[in-house]
C-alpha cells in the first residue's frame, strides 16, 4: 500500500483566461489529518473535482489512492469518503432507510463501525433526515462515511453552521472513535480554532497555488507581531520585509511579517524606531495575516 | 496497583502559545509543585488527546518532549510515569540558564520602571507555589 494518498504534479486547470488550479504539486501522506486552508475562489473545490475524477484538469496529473484521477473505477471511489456542509441526505426518508441504501452500495460497510459512530448522537432509526437537527444530520453523513471504511475521507466544512456541542461531537469522533482509526482525512476549513486542534499538516492555498504545507504551528512560528514606537513617519509599507499587516494605534506602529528574524529590529531602529518589541502570534492570526496581506491596512489615527 | 492520574489541565486555541507548549508547560508545573507525584502514571495518550479534543500526535509530541527533558519516564508496556527527580543538566548549563532567565526578568523590570521591591515581592510570591512541594 501506498504511503501517498494523494498526488499532483504541475498540475493546472484553466477556466477562460483565469488559472484556478495553478501548477499545483501537491503530495499527501497516509495516515496524517491534512487540513486545506484557503479564501473562496482558492482552488479546493476545483481541486477535489479533479481528484475525484469529476472534471478534467487542463494538463499535468493527479493521482488519489495511487489511482490515476481520470480513470477511477467504482472500486476506487469506495474507498473515499466524502463529507460536505450541506450533508444532503434525502429528507423524507428515514435514517434507517438511508441506512440501508448506502450498506448495499458498500461492499467494505462496517455495522459496528456504523453504530459506534451514531452511538454519540440521539438520532432513531424511525426518524425521518428532514427531523434530524443539523448536528445529527451533521454525525449521520460522519457515520454513514465512516462505515464505508474509507482509505481517503475528505470533508468540506463539514461542522459550518453547527452549534458548539455539535461542532464539538463531531470532532471528537473524527479524531478518536475507532471507526476513523487507520483513515486519511483531508479536512477542508475556515476555522482555524479546529484546525489547531486536528491537523497534522497545514495546506494552505491560494488563488489555485499551493503557498504553504507544513505542520501547524510550524506555520504559526513563522509570522511575529512586531510593535514600535516611531517618531514622525514609519517606513512606506512597500518597503517593509515580509510585511502582513501594518497598523498605527495610539500613535504606535504594530507590524505582522512573515519570516523574519530578530535582525527585524534592527530594520526598525533604521528607520527611527526606539521601543521595539515583538511578540509571537496565535494560528488563527498567523493564517489569516497571511491571506489577507493584499488588502489595504486601515490605517487607525 | 498505580493507576492513571487525572490530569485535570486545560488547553486553548487561538493562543500564541501551540497546544504541545501549554501541555509541557502544564504537566512540568504539576511535577514541580508536587501536585503530579514521581510514579504517578499520566494518561494515555489516546485518552488525554480525548480529553482534550485534541489530535493525539500533539499529545505525543508533549509527552516526547517531556520523556526527553526527563520530566517522564516510560515504563515498557504499562504506559508514562512521573520520573524520579533527578538532576537533567549540569550545574554550569544550569547557572547558564538561571542567569539568562534572571536577565530577562531583570530588562522587563528596567523597561517597565518597576520598583524593585515590588518586583523582588513578586517575585517571591510566584516561588513560593514550588516551596510547598513536599520533600
Amino acid at each position: 500500500m501506498s504511503d501517498v494518498v494523494i498526488e499532483t504534479r504541475d498540475l493546472c486547470k484553466r477556466y477562460g483566461g483565469k488559472l484556478a488550479i495553478d501548477h499545483l504539486d501537491l503530495v499527501l501522506e497516509r495516515g496524517s489529518i491534512h487540513a486545506i486552508v484557503g479564501a473562496n475562489g482558492a482552488g479546493k473545490s476545483t481541486l477535489f473535482r479533479i481528484l475525484l475524477g469529476f472534471l478534467p484538469a487542463t494538463s499535468g496529473e493527479a493521482w488519489v489512492l495511487g489511482r490515476d484521477s481520470r480513470q477511477l473505477r467504482p472500486e476506487d471511489r469506495e474507498r473515499i469518503g466524502f463529507v460536505n456542509e450541506e450533508h444532503t441526505l434525502p429528507g423524507w426518508m428515514t435514517v434507517a432507510a438511508v441506512t440501508a441504501m448506502q450498506r448495499r452500495q458498500y461492499a467494505r460497510w462496517s455495522q459496528p463501525a456504523f453504530d459506534e459512530v451514531i452511538g454519540h448522537y440521539r438520532v432513531q432509526a424511525s426518524q425521518k433526515v428532514a427531523q434530524l437537527s443539523r448536528g445529527e444530520r451533521a454525525g449521520f453523513n460522519l457515520a454513514l462515511s465512516l462505515a464505508q471504511r474509507p482509505e481517503l475521507l475528505v470533508l468540506d466544512e463539514p461542522t459550518l453552521g453547527l452549534d458548539v456541542v455539535a461542532k464539538r461531537a463531531f470532532l471528537e469522533t473524527l479524531m478518536h472513535s475507532n471507526a476513523a482509526e487507520g483513515c486519511t482525512v483531508i479536512y477542508c476549513s475556515h476555522q482555524m480554532e479546529e484546525i489547531e486542534r486536528i491537523a497534522d499538516n497545514l495546506i494552505i492555498m491560494e488563488r489555485g497555488a499551493l503557498r504553504n504545507m507544513s505542520p501547524p504551528d510550524d506555520f504559526r512560528a513563522r509570522v511575529v507581531h512586531w510593535v514600535a514606537d516611531i517618531p514622525f513617519r514609519g517606513p512606506d509599507a512597500r518597503l517593509i520585509p515580509g510585511l502582513l499587516d501594518e497598523q498605527r494605534i495610539d500613535g504606535v506602529y504594530h507590524y505582522l511579517v512573515l519570516d523574519q528574524g530578530d535582525d527585524f529590529a534592527d530594520f526598525l531602529r533604521a528607520c527611527g524606531a526606539r521601543d521595539i518589541h515583538h511578540m509571537p502570534v496565535s494560528l488563527d492570526r498567523a493564517v489569516n495575516g497571511f491571506l489577507a496581506r493584499h488588502h489595504a491596512a486601515p490605517v487607525a489615527a | 496497583m498505580a493507576r492513571t492520574q487525572a490530569l485535570p489541565i486545560q488547553i486553548v486555541t487561538g493562543d500564541p502559545r501551540p497546544i504541545v507548549r501549554q501541555i509541557v508547560d502544564a504537566v512540568r508545573m504539576r511535577i514541580a509543585t508536587g501536585e503530579l507525584q514521581p510514579g504517578a502514571q499520566l494518561p494515555s495518550v489516546r485518552g488525554l488527546a480525548q480529553q482534550l479534543t485534541i489530535n493525539p500526535n500533539t499529545v505525543a509530541k508533549a509527552y516526547a518532549e517531556l520523556t526527553t527533558e526527563g520530566w517522564l519516564e516510560s515504563r515498557q508496556g504499562l504506559g508514562l510515569y512521573v520520573a524520579p527527580p533527578r538532576q537533567r543538566l549540569s550545574m554550569p548549563e544550569r547557572d547558564r540558564r538561571m542567569d539568562e532567565a534572571v536577565q530577562a526578568f531583570v530588562h522587563e523590570v528596567v523597561a517597565l520602571d518597576y520598583p524593585t521591591d515590588r518586583a523582588m515581592a513578586r517575585l517571591d510570591t510566584a516561588l513560593a507555589v514550588l516551596a510547598k512541594k513536599t520533600a
